[in-house]
């Protein structure tokens, strides 16, 4: 059978600001039998609003209406590659799109300046954490099938842990970029292209 | 009220212009004719309801692109699309009817010659026709879209300015949308009204990575439409749609480009700088003819071509030398692209009077060069140009446009910055 690509679009359930242009996309995925899987990740928060006090209908995937859709527990690493596997073939066999509501949770505040506790109890926060955190019910399902010792999941813990501190050492303390980037990528032209800065003196070069 | 006083100032330009022996051909005048002197003009004024407020002016054919064939706009459009598919096996063509060829039979033949797979029809949501085009741009085909009249381009405005414009600004150049072209019938056409006739370009203007293109006749669309489809940026190419029939010329069969970001001079001239795109290039033609005619006065035409990022050297050069420079689009006055030429052209002083720059005894030159490291040392070939066009002007910069008020049906002809307008206005100019 030809190994067809099948395109992956996501929508973050707080990213309402695009909601008109989904339905669209649900349109013309359907109408055309486009190989498409829409992904919904719902962490049940749009910035500090709650889906039931934004939405008519939480249960995102069925709002594809014509377009058959999956609800997954997206804490549960196995049921979301299940799941993953059956929307792909779905797709590949030419059936034409499907919808994946991915149900999952956002323990931080949506931003830097979104403590997320003013919409939310801390209580809901450390329960899901407790309860239905994915690495965590992933480890005890390899530790209590004995895929893998509590030792060795610390050490890839370890590791992990490096790498992150790593990272944001080099985010930190990376230097900053030239002034010019500002401009670089702008347009692709060449030669490059001039950019106005703030007055007609500064300009910049939209290199690409 | 406003209204009997607009119908006051035409009668006014009425006989002004009768004075002058051309009210014929100004546009409703038969209607007023009619309208004031019922039993002499009835019949005159039902045939003389569709005259235009312009007189298409083709250019000479052109003998460097090999054979011509005399075609219209929307011919030159489907020539140019026609040569796109050919040489780019990627390329698509989509939007709403353009299978059967299109309200403005624009892509007539099309779907026959390349298959549905090809040229094929979109449902009814902008949105999602330039969000789709995105999407085949980035896998890296070519996108052609086509919104069916420029005044529904305002659903897809996000999609256009929050995605198409910053893809490649965001992603560091990993990826574009590059190759989308949407192209849109644009501008008056004498019966559009409220969403059947605006000229949008001022809103896009103000999005730094799209471009926007407008052609003035078929030999300029056919070259400008090519170089939008192959430009390495999201374009879109608004069609003067009053043109489609009216402007007929030479336009070669064969593929080529007209560079995009290039003003045309189309006229020389030493007294006043005219400046305009799409239709409103023939306005002012005709306007610089009436002036030499009547003022003696030698006036440089230039077409913008493109909107944006437009040619401000070319501009710039020419209200140096005559030292005066008039504006005109149909688009409303308020915010509208006039205003960014002129507040550009205007704004420009001497550099020693600007606080940053002063740092004793320096050349203008090493002035620029040795700022402090957060300026580019650049010195473009605007330097010359801009350092001084302030001081050239003899008047200030005229800008004549739609009123701010949507486009209206019946009032259409007082709304036009049509000839005697912009004759006006270069009048007081001259007379400054």
């Amino acid at each position: 059978m030809r190994k067809m690509l099948a395109a992956v679009s996501r929508v973050l359930s707080g990213a309402s600001q695009k909601p008109g242009q989904i339905f669209e996309a649900y349109n013309m995925a359907a109408l055309w039998k486009l190989p498409c899987i829409f992904i919904c990740e719902n962490n049940r928060y749009g910035m500090g609003t709650s889906v039931e006090r934004a939405a008519a209908s939480t249960d995102y995937y069925k709002r594809g209406d014509f377009i058959p859709g999956l609800r997954v527990d997206g804490m549960d690493i196995l049921c979301v590659r299940e799941a993953t596997r059956f929307a792909a073939a779905y797709c590949r066999s030419g059936k034409g799109p499907i919808l994946m509501e991915l149900q999952t949770y956002r323990y931080h505040g949506h931003s830097m300046s979104d403590p997320g506790v003013s919409y939310r109890t801390r209580e809901e926060i450390q329960e899901v954490r407790s309860k239905s955190d994915p690495i965590m019910l992933l480890k005890d399902r390899m530790v209590n099938s004995n895929l893998a010792s509590v030792e060795e999941l610390k050490e890839i813990d370890v590791e992990v842990r490096k790498e992150i501190e790593d990272a944001a050492q080099f985010a930190t303390a990376d230097p900053e970029p030239p002034l010019e980037e500002l401009g670089y990528h702008i347009y692709s032209s060449d030669p490059p292209f001039e950019v106005r800065g703030a007055n007609q003196w500064i300009k910049f070069k939209s290199v690409s | 009220m406003a209204v009997v006083a607009a119908a006051a100032g035409w009668l006014l330009r009425l006989r002004a212009a009768g004075a002058e022996g051309h009210w014929r051909r100004l546009p409703g005048a038969g209607l007023a004719r009619g309208f004031l002197h019922p039993a002499a003009t009835v019949e005159d004024a039902a045939q003389r309801r569709q005259v235009a407020h312009f007189t298409f002016q083709p250019d000479p054919e052109p003998r460097e692109y090999g054979q011509t064939q005399k075609m219209n706009l929307f011919q030159s459009v489907t020539s140019a699309l026609d040569n796109s598919l050919a040489k780019d096996p990627t390329a698509v063509i989509f939007g709403e009817d353009v299978a059967f060829g299109g309200v403005f039979r624009c892509t007539v033949g099309l779907r026959d010659k390349y298959g549905k797979d090809r040229v094929f029809n979109t449902p009814l949501c902008e949105q999602g026709i330039v969000g789709f085009g995105i999407g085949i741009a980035v896998t890296g085909a070519t996108a052609i879209a086509e919104i069916q009249f420029a005044d529904y381009i305002f659903p897809a405005f996000d999609q256009i300015v929050n995605e198409a414009a910053k893809y490649r600004y965001r992603s560091g150049d990993l990826f574009n949308c590059g190759s989308l072209t949407i192209r849109s019938p644009w501008g008056c056409v004498g019966h559009g009204a409220l969403y059947h006739s605006q000229s949008p370009e001022a809103f896009f203007a103000h999005c730094p990575g799209i471009k926007v293109v407008i052609p003035r006749s078929p030999f300029q669309a056919k070259g400008l439409l090519l170089s939008c489809i192959e430009d390495k940026n999201p374009c879109i190419f608004f069609e003067p749609k009053i043109l489609y029939r009216a402007a007929a010329e030479e336009v070669p069969i064969e593929p080529y480009n007209i560079p995009l970001s290039q003003a045309e001079v189309i006229q020389e001239g030493s007294d006043v700088t005219l400046v305009a795109w799409g239709t409103q290039v023939h306005v002012i033609r005709e306007v610089a003819s009436m002036a030499k005619e009547k003022l003696g006065v030698s006036c440089e035409v230039i077409d913008l071509r493109t909107i944006i990022p437009w040619d401000v050297d070319t501009i710039c050069k020419s209200v140096i030398k005559t030292g005066r420079l008039l504006i005109s689009h149909e688009a409303p006055l308020t915010g509208g692209f006039a205003s960014e030429i002129s507040s550009t052209v205007q704004k420009l002083c001497r550099i020693e009077d600007y606080p940053f720059y002063k740092r004793g005894k320096q050349t203008k030159k090493s002035k620029l060069l040795g700022q402090a490291q957060w300026l580019t040392p650049v010195i473009p070939a605007l330097w010359e140009a801009e350092e001084e066009c302030f001081l050239n002007l003899e008047a200030p910069i005229s800008r004549v446009c739609g009123y701010d008020t949507p486009f209206p049906h019946i009032f259409e002809p007082f709304y036009i910055p049509d000839k005697w307008k912009c004759y006006d206005a270069l009048r007081k100019m001259i007379n400054y």
